[in-house]
């Protein structure tokens, strides 16, 4: 029996590799859940702080000639960090986050959701309701340079986008439905371990695990569908996209 | 028909996907360096030394490890060049702040400072595990250390961020 020292311990070097040994102690142990709460809300803030943003030059200069040289940055003018803030804030929302128990795999997903609701408000044209589908030759493109494709019986995309989605390039599309239109973002770099659904900012959604490919984002806006329907309409929009070797 | 030069995957093919990798390149060589022009710098040299070497890329899947290894090894060599003194890491933090403060959170900027005063022998297993995915297993065949050597450092790793980070520490367990 795995005593509480050996799973803070595992649970320190790997949060997200949890094995069904400690998934075993923490399904029995309150102070180790409570643990667990509060490192996993430090681990998807740990995530953002690694994902520095990127100098707009990052991208490579087409054809190898130039040998994939984007430009260095300037010298960066130096500005002293902030003061220290209060930690009280923090260890209050820590408190909060300690309690529940559920987020031992969510909390990865649930700051990837933000990052996608955050994305939405890039676009908002692409929201608008339409009979008009996407050229086809885009669609092809945009889905192509992520290695998938969408099979015939897929729902009418009316929006197609090749979008920069924390540092890596991801199709995001808009599928006409019944109900409304609904954004899919195809991501074959996050990684959920399971559902994740998520109701922020006038987004509601869930986000899918896609075994060895990532995962996917699917969400409505506007509340014109309950969770059911978005549930539904991931299943079919999984079923839809087809991934390439 | 390949085109002249090239590797397996065609050029075309390999500067997509290396287009496509570089935002993880960078900032795996920023917080390996914590220098912003001298990460650009490795990458750009990575890129460079992987152009001539593309022919041993066997498969399109295992780029971002291979161009991750070379980044570790081109950059130990840069270190090596340039025969770094000492280097105080509050200048570092200094010198970069810029990116380290570049978000509306406060407490991810000071995240980023205290990822800063980690140990390189705990900074980059971290990184590896965190924002690149590897699992334990996979950092050990990386770093050529064993597992447990691993577990031991990406352990240290949290537990002195969370002190440098004012974190209630009281739970944590000792080592």
């Amino acid at each position: 029996m795995m005593l509480c020292a050996e799973y803070k311990r595992a649970l320190l070097a790997d949060p997200q590799g949890a094995t069904s040994e400690m998934r075993q102690h923490v399904a029995g142990c309150d102070a180790c859940s409570a643990y667990t709460g509060l490192l996993l809300r430090f681990e998807g803030r740990l995530d953002r702080a690694l994902r520095v943003p990127l100098p707009s030059s990052t991208a490579i200069p087409t054809g190898f000639a130039g040998p994939l040289a984007a430009p260095r940055t300037a010298v960066h003018p130096r500005r002293s960090l902030p003061r220290r803030s209060r930690w009280l804030a923090a260890a209050a929302s820590v408190l909060i986050a300690a309690v529940v128990m559920g987020f031992w795999l969510v909390v990865p997903g649930r700051s990837l959701a933000a990052a996608v609701v955050e994305h939405m408000s890039e676009e908002p044209d692409a929201w608008s309701r339409t009979d008009v589908p996407v050229a086809q030759q885009r669609l092809e493109r945009v889905m192509g340079n992520s290695h998938v494709r969408l099979r015939k019986a897929a729902p009418m995309v009316s929006y197609a986008n090749y979008c920069q989605f924390r540092g890596h390039h991801v199709p995001h599309l808009v599928v006409q439905t019944a109900g409304g239109p609904i954004t899919v973002m195809v991501l074959p770099d996050e990684r959920v371990m399971r559902s994740v659904h998520f109701d922020e900012q006038g987004y509601r959604g869930v986000i899918v695990p896609v075994p060895g490919h990532g995962s996917l984002a699917v969400l409505e806006r506007g509340e014109t569908m309950d969770a059911k329907a978005v549930d539904a309409i991931a299943v079919q929009v999984r079923g839809a996209i087809e991934y390439l070797p | 028909m390949k085109d002249a030069g090239v590797g397996n995957l065609g050029s075309s093919r390999f500067e997509a996907l290396c287009q496509k990798l570089r935002p993880d390149l960078l900032r795996f060589a920023f917080w390996l360096s914590r220098d912003r022009a001298l990460a650009e710098d490795v990458v750009q040299e990575t890129m460079l030394r992987a152009w001539k070497a593309q022919d041993s890329l066997q498969d399109e899947s295992a780029a971002k490890p291979w161009l991750l290894t070379i980044i570790r090894r081109e950059y130990a060599r840069t270190f090596e060049r340039k025969r770094f003194v000492t280097v105080d890491v509050e200048d570092l933090i200094a010198q970069e702040a810029p990116t380290l403060a570049a978000t509306d959170e406060q407490d991810i900027a000071e995240l980023r400072a205290a990822i800063f005063k980690l140990p390189d022998d705990y900074r980059g297993p971290l990184v590896l595990q965190v924002l690149m995915g590897y699992s334990t297993a996979e950092i050990a065949a990386e770093l050529e250390m064993s597992n447990a050597a691993v577990l031991t450092r990406l352990f240290r790793a949290r537990r002195q961020l969370r002190v440098l980070c004012g974190e209630d520490t009281s739970l944590d367990p000792d080592e």
